[in-house]
């Protein structure tokens, strides 16, 4: 009853801001509602680069190759989601890379040569993910090591410690659960790619509507506001670096089935992807802003350039220049519409001054949106 | 017209912000040779009007700063340095990473070093002899980080005193400071008198500053109301012109309390370094007020209380029970809320929308297993926007382009709708213009209503005086006086602070 009360006047309340704030009605103010969605640009880089490319190379629209590309989105993807919530907190984790070659070859390696059902050497490869993502979280919170210099450690020793285990040779043989994994598809539609919209919408739903989501971006957006307002900060690093450690070990499972071997040299690199996809997604690297749906997109974006490059043949050598300046013009894009919505804020005030507090605009809405004297 | 050529001189200087004029000095000098203590109150105008010395704050034009008779282009920190003056800040611009040697000879060359390259031997033996001259005892090559903020301080001292100034500025030199350290300061600033400097020496502490000075200035509302010679100074005589005639009305405003008082919050011996043992007791919408002065312990009592600073010793009870919180978080959740004193590093997320901060703390309480629904928090942020009467154009602004009293009604927002047991506020009107004032003040008459017992700590007596219904006065980390409302006077408050025994 009180809630209900509270939320009607409440409504009333926005209703006359919003008329305030954005002034006009129709169309224009429909489409700047769009445009002032922060992964607008992304979503639309993305159907132009899609509808540009089929129309110059019909075969990119194929079924065959828009499933590569969902195979490809699916490790990038789920790197990426996993990473941008690190992100968020204003931190970074450079390991994912190195732990998908890492938890792949531990995940083959007990399949193979320890004969564990395929469903414990699963597990295992998300354990491993887990272990070592609480272990980054345990330096960050308890030693103050910063995320850069710990990630950059696992980066390493989990690409040598790949290496490792079989000195450089691949292991064969490895259950065909793995391999099915990915060849199967629902609608055509390869399973790691499902896989990664789950993964997607439950990190979505972590984010948007939970309470620990909104904590995360607290703690990136002022951690000692975040501790002050009685939030506890340590638990949520650590969370966010766990769920980039089991992001990794998810991948390892899946690049098994593509490959068909463990092989110790892949995801080399992959986690400067990820935090492409991350930036170009819109997360800020200064923490505290950017969503789950951007870092998706931007990983869809990542991929769909990627193998366009491919189709259209362009040398692998401008491919990678051409991934660069995607992720520069990405950047630069971000700081300018930072800046002009700097700017129309600096314009907001204005309508405070002339005392509109939200108490008086719901009381008083007509008079207020009218601007007739009462007189 | 030229000022005084054997001193510092002042001629119709003044500063503006706004429409409040901070400080308006028509003549005043620092002559080469002596020590000037300069007091006031907070917001007398010292920290301006050191700054337009230093060179970081520019006054209103038409105004002449002159050094011997030359003219000092104001407003460039880089013309006051070439022109001889040092000051000693109560920050520490040191770099923690770098060591003394190089802190010492940051941007200030030895001139015996060589040119081109990075000259290791002449640098330290430079260094060497500043901090020689200071009495220092630390190895140059130590990390300033690891230092202790005294011995940064001194320091900081050697550092200014290093360019050979002629006018020497120490801004509450000696607050950072213990007796021995604070006893070194006073030498240096008379030796560097005796060497034929001007020095300023700022300070709180009354005996301090009557122990290094030859002559006493004190500033009230930007003004110079008082130039005598140390003789003169007595304690009495500088805190009745700091304070000038009390507005005794607003002080003794007549303020129901309330009728059984319910002791809401208790400490006893309560200690943390630094700090305590203190022991005191709020009632149920009562404010008690925190007074002291810059590093007596204010937020670090409130701090405390919140468990944001690791209390070592002590007992605690809120409403009735043992309260021994050790995080904010167990704070929050036991019933107390924090307004800290900064409130863009400490309390609001600037780029977040204004939805977001008021709902942080008390986002959980939405939730149903973890969940909530867009529609529930909208209409929680809206609800207590709504008590707090700030102004916006929509609560999905971010907060950081609202003003500061605006910033600081949606905080209070925050833990309105936490509905605490004990609000700990301070410096809650720090950075908001006179306006927003009176409207936080109600804020916090309207947390009294909701039956808060409410803590402030603030450095404005004024405003202590207008909120609250009884002072306890820090000193040094410990309650020196506690004052009911009809014993509020800015001179026991001062005296207290100060440290000194009130005479009969």
């Amino acid at each position: 009853m009180k809630t209900e009360q509270a939320e009607t006047s409440s409504n009333e309340g926005n209703e006359a801001a919003a008329g305030l704030g954005v002034g006009g009605g129709g169309a224009v103010s429909w489409a700047r509602k769009i445009t002032d969605i922060p992964e607008f640009g992304v979503v639309a880089a993305c159907v132009l680069v899609f509808i540009v490319v089929t129309l110059v190379h019909h075969d990119f629209a194929d079924i065959a190759n828009l499933q590569v590309i969902g195979l490809d989105l699916a490790d990038y993807g789920i790197l990426a989601v996993g990473v941008s919530m690190v992100i968020m907190t204003s931190g970074i984790d450079l390991s994912p890379g190195s732990m998908v070659a890492f938890c792949s070859m531990c995940s083959a390696y007990v399949n193979v040569n320890w004969h564990w059902p395929v469903l414990f050497s699963i597990l295992a490869s998300l354990g491993i993910g887990i272990v070592v993502g609480f272990l980054h979280g345990w330096f960050i919170t308890r030693l103050d090591v910063p995320p850069f210099a710990i990630t950059l450690v696992t980066l390493t020793a989990a690409a040598g410690g790949a290496l490792a285990l079989t000195q450089g040779q691949p292991i064969s043989g490895v259950s065909t659960f793995y391999d099915k994994l990915t060849l199967y598809d629902a609608f055509q539609v390869p399973i790691p790619v499902v896989i990664f919209v789950v993964v997607a919408f439950l990190a979505w739903v972590l984010m948007e509507r939970t309470y620990i989501g909104r904590q995360i971006y607290a703690v990136g957006g002022n951690r000692e506001a975040a501790r002050l307002a009685g939030i506890p900060i340590n638990r949520r690093l650590m969370l966010t670096y766990i769920v980039s450690g089991a992001c990794a070990g998810l991948v390892g499972v899946l690049v098994i089935g593509r490959i068909g071997v463990g092989d110790p040299s892949v995801g080399s690199g992959w986690e400067l992807d990820a935090i492409a996809a991350s930036v170009i997604g819109g997360v800020s690297l200064y923490g505290g802003e950017g969503r789950i749906v951007g870092a998706a997109a931007g990983a869809l974006l990542l991929m769909l350039i990627n193998n366009a490059l491919i189709v259209l043949n362009v040398s692998p050598f401008y491919q990678q220049v051409a991934l660069g300046l995607v992720l520069g013009i990405a950047i630069v894009a971000d700081r300018v519409r930072a800046r002009s919505r700097g700017r129309a804020r600096r314009g907001l005030p204005v309508f405070g001054a002339q005392g509109v507090p939200l108490a008086a605009a719901s009381g008083a809405s007509a008079e207020v949106g009218g601007q007739t004297p009462p007189e | 017209m030229q000022g005084d050529a054997d001193g510092v001189s002042l001629h119709h200087v003044s500063k503006t912000y706004g429409l409040a004029t901070v400080l308006q000095v028509e003549d005043l000098v620092f002559p080469f040779g002596k020590v000037v203590g300069l007091v006031g109150e907070n917001g007398a105008g010292k920290s301006t009007l050191l700054g337009i010395l230093a060179g970081t704050v520019a006054p209103n034009p038409g105004g002449v700063v002159s050094i011997s008779g030359e003219q000092l282009a104001t407003g460039s920190p880089i013309a006051s340095q070439a022109a001889g003056v040092a000051m000693v800040s109560q920050e520490f611009p040191l770099v923690g990473q770098l060591s003394v040697t190089e802190n010492l000879t940051l941007g200030n060359r030895p001139k015996d070093a060589r040119r081109l390259f990075y000259d290791k031997k002449a640098t330290t033996a430079a260094a060497r002899r500043m901090i020689a001259a200071v009495g220092l005892d630390v190895d140059p090559r130590t990390p300033v980080s690891s230092l202790s903020i005294p011995t940064r301080q001194m320091l900081e001292v050697a550092k200014a005193l290093g360019r050979d100034p002629r006018l020497l500025i120490l801004d509450e030199p000696t607050s950072a400071l213990g007796p021995t350290e604070a006893g070194a300061v006073i030498r240096i600033a008379r030796e560097h008198a005796a060497r034929g400097g001007a020095v300023i020496f700022v300070g709180h502490r009354l005996e301090e500053v009557r122990e290094a000075a030859d002559q006493v200035v004190v500033l009230r509302n930007g003004r110079l109301v008082a130039e005598m010679d140390v003789a003169e100074a007595t304690d009495e005589r500088l805190i009745r012109e700091m304070v000038g005639v009390e507005h005794l009305a607003s002080v003794t405003a007549d303020r129901t309390g309330p009728v059984r008082p319910v002791p809401v919050f208790t400490a006893t011996g309560l200690s943390a370094p630094g700090l305590g043992p203190i022991s005191l007791s709020v009632n149920q919408g009562e404010v008690l007020g925190v007074a002291g002065l810059m590093g007596a312990g204010r937020s670090r009592l409130l701090h405390t209380i919140f468990g944001a600073i690791a209390r070592t010793d002590g007992e605690m009870t809120l409403a009735g029970r043992p309260y021994a919180p050790r995080s904010p978080g167990a704070a929050v959740a036991a019933g107390v809320a924090l307004v800290p004193e900064d409130r863009k590093q400490q309390s609001i997320i600037a780029t977040a929308p204004v939805r977001w901060n008021v709902t942080l703390a008390t986002l959980r309480g939405l939730t149903r297993r973890g969940f909530f629904t867009p529609r529930a928090e909208k209409a929680r942020a809206a609800e207590f926007v709504k008590v707090t009467g700030a102004r916006m154009a929509s609560i999905e602004q971010p907060i950081g382009s609202l003003s500061g009293g605006n910033q600081q009604r949606v905080i209070f927002g925050k833990w309105f709708a936490a509905a605490p047991k004990l609000l700990l506020l301070d410096e809650p009107t720090r950075g908001v213009d006179v306006g927003a004032k009176a409207e936080i003040y109600e804020l916090i008459d309207q947390a009294r209503a909701r039956g808060m017992a409410v803590i402030v700590a603030s450095s404005e007596l004024e405003e202590l005086f207008h909120l609250s219904d009884q002072i306890v006065v820090l000193r040094t980390g410990r309650i020196g006086r506690v004052l009911a409302r009809d014993e509020f006077s800015k001179e026991r408050v001062l005296l207290t602070a100060a440290g000194v025994k009130e005479s009969p």
